[in-house]
């Protein structure tokens, strides 16, 4: 089943948004199944273990839009593409670190896609609309669990904010490559497709700043008449296929099994 | 320094009206995480409707030792109600 793209949406910059949504569910995804049988304690090692099936369950709700769009079956963009063809920002693409800054990177994935789900139940494409609409009660669960954990640790003891603070200063950076600009994203503004990565950014800091700061962990921004200024580099690329050695070693790992026999039906 | 968090016994309902039922534990740090996580372990595959959770230390429990707390001395069997329907079976009829 194809769905139609109205005239006033390029079809390819379309594609590409929905393509780079997908990627960073499912790289994140397989990142967060890394702590199946390691979690610090039980109970955690169980809910990342469970946002991990949803995340990747989120990327093939969004892989099977861009088949639906002319793109190739889910399976064949999960499991056939190289490495260089995925968009995923490179931060979902980082080793799991340690639990803090796991659970930094969950936190400030899960407060964007929050933002970013949110402008989209308002998109002008009906079907982002709806899927916005179906994704956000789940990932809203998602952004509760690690915003809990963050405000927990960030001044539970000593250690606990030394080590959160530490994985925010390495992630924070990392983490404004979910904001890098899209190829042609100017014509999805105009369109009304989503309000464009500047936007979302903005909106992502005045929800993720006042909760850090709450936690006692600090960010290099500074404010300016309700602008955040970020005095900080973004690590960009992941969006134009500038992928990390880390992104290479995951895509090899997650294929093991599927390049045994890639014709199996399972 | 003790590093582990406490426990919190989880009850589950499955639907409105039914009794809550303890289903197990969870380590959190407080009832509120413990929400959170009891629902990763416990409400995931099994329909829920409303999850309770309980401080482990909170629960105030009889002594196996003490098995003379439950004896009985005389023949009380008159006291069994063996005269009704057994709502076990009702609920399994609904099945």
């Amino acid at each position: 089943m194809s769905i139609e793209v109205p005239s006033n949406i390029s079809s390819k910059a379309l594609s590409r948004f929905v393509l780079s949504l997908a990627d960073d569910e499912f790289i994140l995804g397989h990142r967060d199944s890394e702590w199946t049988g390691y979690g610090p304690i039980l109970e955690e090692d169980i809910a990342f273990s469970n946002i991990a099936q949803d995340e990747i369950g989120h990327s093939l709700v969004w892989l099977t839009l861009c088949e639906q769009l002319g793109g190739r079956s889910p399976d064949a963009m999960a499991f056939e593409r190289s490495w260089k063809e995925f968009t995923c920002c490179r931060f979902v693409s980082y080793p799991k670190g340690d639990f803090a800054y796991t659970v930094v990177r969950q936190y400030l994935f899960d407060a964007a896609e929050q933002v970013r789900l949110q402008s989209l139940a308002q998109s002008s494409f009906k079907p982002l609309k709806e899927i916005a609409e179906k994704l956000i009660r789940e990932e809203s669960y998602h952004l509760l669990h690690s915003q809990s954990l963050v405000e927990r640790l960030g001044d539970a003891t000593e250690e606990s904010h030394r080590r959160m603070q530490a994985a925010l200063d390495e992630a924070f950076s990392q983490s404004l490559g979910m904001f890098e600009t899209l190829q042609d994203e100017e014509g999805l503004i105009q369109a009304g497709v989503f309000p464009g990565n500047d936007v979302l950014r903005n909106q992502w800091l005045h929800s993720i700043v006042p909760m850090l700061k709450a936690a006692t962990l600090t960010l290099p921004v500074k404010s300016e008449h309700d602008i955040y200024r970020i005095l900080c580099s973004s690590d960009d690329g992941g969006r134009r296929g500038a992928q990390t050695e880390h992104l290479q070693q995951l895509v090899s790992d997650l294929r093991q099994v599927y390049d045994l026999a890639p014709q199996s039906k399972w | 320094m003790d590093t582990q968090w406490e426990t919190y016994e989880v009850f589950h309902q499955t639907k409105r009206g039914d009794a809550h039922v303890h289903v197990g534990s969870v380590h959190a740090p407080d009832p509120q995480m413990a929400l959170q996580l009891a629902k990763d372990q416990f409400a995931r595959r099994l329909k829920c409707v409303s999850l309770w959770v309980v401080r482990t230390k909170d629960v105030t429990a009889t002594d196996y030792q003490d098995d003379g707390f439950f004896a009985q001395s005389t023949d009380k069997s008159y006291r069994d109600p063996k005269a009704f329907e057994s709502p076990e079976k009702a609920v399994d009829d609904e099945h």
